[in-house]
């Protein structure tokens, strides 16, 4: 067996460590004798999504992403046909935005891949802080580090989890990212994979799905370091429930 | 009168919390003597008679305060600084109202002071600096300062409002020097002409890879590290400016790192080669304030670059080496510099996340830790606030480490029975506790041996 992850625009979208979200899938991959390859995909290039088992992509600043954002409209429709054919796509932060409809910015309006029908308003707050959530993808509580300018607003479609600590799409502290077929968009750094190991190997069995048709079951990996790191993480916030911002 | 009150004031609050051992007075003075006259800042820096310095950037900002520091005191000049880390408006102005005398105000030949990008804004009208000096912009504590592209704004609007200032600025960089066709000040540029950085200094995850004014991607001739660099962009025809001062001839002379500039060669007691930029810095500074500049090379082969970020001690027999390391760019330089050293060697990374450090610890996914694996330590171990987030990035680089919760009795063990050879990587808020604790022992076991031989 064998995985192809595009890596959406490297040198664009880069931040906050983002990176670790490749790293984790291609190691959990290695670790388990599945084959990988990682094509990092430069901004103007064609793209072939016919050859892509998993397409990763991160977030850059308002500039960078406006740059990705006009990359992006040459390959929309592409785009769109893939995440509608049950395509895995991990989208964090910019990423995620760019799935939407459109970016109100500061100043003005980018328009997005328009895949999913959401869209995000900018607010001149920022929302910062570490967040947990609640997810049905996995038994462990999800943590990571959100933050974000943006306001995303997802209407009906089903969120990634129910924020129990932190600010979320929108601000209200209710609920954080979005879960549409095969795609997971999310505003957690973290990087979020390594952080839960989970959801890593969700995107991975999914892609392994789609492309080989039978449900695939990987092995369990010794995975007691994420597990006391997310657990410290969780440790912090109950002591700091109730007492404002979770830091 | 009112300037006279509040700088009494704030000494006499100095005092106090010195008194009743209430911290360390670096702000509060500050914000006292603001609170009692607004304008006390602009007053007393106006009063500073052959100008201001103010140093931004995102590394190195310390370093180059104190070597302009020492080296204008060097040449017989009183000169004013801020201390480490007090580069908030507070703190500022606490360095100049504990400096002032009630009466007379300051009297100073120059002021040099680090200011916060944060709070360059606010700060810069009033001090209305001769020259503006930008070491460099590099993702650091995203939580706190944004992205880059956002730094590099606050920091140009800042500097809209001192027209009248000389900006010195790092011409590699490839961000910073957008700034000279943005900004309407005469400025002058310094840079390394030759290939100078090895591999491991070298970031994947760079900064500023696409033109801001047309979006082309930059070409560059020759990477020093980051986006520091010979680049042109092919789009708008914009390249790195001839610089006005810069290196050439680096070598390595025994531990040393040497150069030559404005056609001298230094021996600087330096071993890190980032350490170049820091004083072609203050060299093309003192040079564009039409400071003076004779002595420049004395003073420079006399500066003692261990100002608490890279020292050494020696405890146990064991010599053990601190280094700061609190983003990216800074830690892939302290990778490089562990790199070099072909001997045994253990280390230490602490990893902590309080306000100072910044609360997101994501960026230590942004550090190629594989030169880690390459500068093959004896042994690997990581404590700290975050110590399993550090685990963890290791295990993904399949580096084995062990995982401390208690950071002395780690340093002990290490420094008795390691390879003697020991480097502590921090990130800023153990910098100083560690420093502090690590000269303690120094001391004690220094006074021990000392009384050993007298008998």
């Amino acid at each position: 067996m064998k995985l192809v992850i595009g890596h959406f625009y490297p040198e664009l979208l880069n931040l906050y460590g983002d990176r670790g979200n490749l790293s984790c899938l291609r190691m959990r991959l290695q670790w388990r004798g599945i084959g990988v390859t990682v094509v990092p995909l430069a901004a103007g290039e064609p793209v072939d999504f016919s050859g892509l088992d998993l397409v990763l992509m991160g977030g850059g600043s308002d500039r960078e992403q406006e740059l990705a954002c006009g990359f992006l409209q040459k390959i929309k429709g592409e785009f769109y046909r893939y995440v509608e054919e049950g395509g895995t796509v991990l989208a964090v932060c910019g990423g995620y935005q760019l799935l939407g409809e459109y970016y109100q910015t500061r100043t003005k309006k980018l328009k997005g891949l328009g895949i999913l029908g959401i869209h995000t308003t900018w607010e001149p707050a920022r929302l910062v802080g570490n967040i947990i959530l609640d997810s049905g993808l996995c038994a462990d509580a999800i943590v990571g580090f959100e933050n974000h300018g943006g306001r995303t607003w997802i209407g009906d479609y089903e969120p990634l989890g129910r924020v129990r600590l932190g600010l979320g799409n929108t601000g209200d502290g209710a609920w954080e990212g979005i879960h549409y077929k095969n795609v997971i968009g999310t505003y957690l750094h973290g990087p979020l994979l390594p952080k839960n190991p989970q959801i890593c190997d969700l995107l991975l069995e999914t892609a392994l799905k789609e492309k080989y048709g039978s449900a695939v079951r990987l092995s369990p990996l010794p995975d007691e370091l994420e597990q006391i790191a997310g657990r410290e993480m969780v440790k912090r916030g109950r002591r700091r429930q109730g007492r404002g911002l979770f830091h | 009168m009112r300037s006279r009150i509040a700088v009494c004031c704030a000494k006499w609050v100095y005092r106090m919390i010195h008194l009743f051992h209430l911290g360390d007075g670096a702000a509060l003075p500050g914000a006292v003597a603001k609170r009692i006259d607004p304008g006390i800042l602009r007053m007393l820096a106006g009063m500073v008679t052959e100008g201001v310095l103010v140093v931004l950037g995102t590394n190195g900002k310390t370093t180059v305060n104190s070597i302009l520091y020492q080296v204008l005191k060097e040449q017989g000049k009183t000169v004013l600084a801020n201390r480490t880390g007090a580069n908030m408006e507070n703190g500022i102005t606490t360095a100049f109202v504990l400096a002032a005398d009630a009466r007379e105000g300051i009297q100073a030949d120059y002021a040099c002071i680090e200011v916060d990008e944060n709070a360059a804004f606010t700060v810069l009208p009033q001090l209305m600096p001769a020259g503006i000096l930008l070491t460099n912009l590099f993702r650091d504590q995203l939580d706190r300062y944004g992205e880059v592209d956002a730094v590099y704004e606050r920091i140009r609007r800042a500097i809209f409002q001192t027209p009248d200032a000389v900006l010195i600025l790092n011409g590699d960089d490839a961000l910073l020097s957008d700034l000279l066709s943005e900004c309407p000040n005469r400025a002058v540029t310094y840079g390394i002409e030759e290939a100078v950085f090895d591999e491991a200094a070298k970031p994947r995850v760079r900064e500023g890879v696409f033109c801001r004014f047309c979006g082309r991607r930059l070409v560059y001739t020759l990477v020093h590290y980051g986006q520091l660099g010979h680049y042109y962009c092919p789009g708008c025809g914009r390249k790195r400016p001839r610089p006005d001062d810069w290196a050439d001839r680096v070598h390595i002379e025994g531990e040393a790192c040497c150069f030559r500039l404005d056609g001298r060669l230094l021996r600087p007691r330096m071993t890190a080669r980032y350490q170049i930029y820091n004083i072609l810095a203050a060299y093309a500074a003192l040079k564009a304030v039409e400071g003076p500049v004779d002595r420049f090379g004395s003073a420079i082969e006399k500066f003692d670059f261990d100002n608490h970020r890279e020292s050494r001690f020696y405890i146990d027999g064991a010599s053990i080496q601190l280094y700061l390391a609190k983003n990216p760019v800074g830690f892939q330089q302290k990778l490089s510099l562990l790199c070099q050293d072909p001997g045994r060697k253990d280390v230490l990374i602490l990893v902590n996340d309080t306000a100072q450090d910044g609360r997101d610890v994501s960026w230590l996914w942004d550090v190629d830790f594989e030169y880690l694996k390459e500068a093959r330590p004896a042994a690997i171990v990581v404590g700290g606030k975050r110590r399993y987030d550090m685990g963890l990035r290791l295990k993904y680089e399949e580096i084995p480490c062990r995982v401390t919760e208690h950071i002395p009795k780690a340093i002990r063990k290490l420094a008795a029975s390691g390879t003697k050879n020991l480097y502590i990587l921090v990130n800023y808020s153990s910098l100083y506790p560690i420093h502090r604790m690590l000269c303690r022992w120094e001391e004690k076991e220094n006074i021990y041996s000392w009384k050993e031989e007298e008998k």
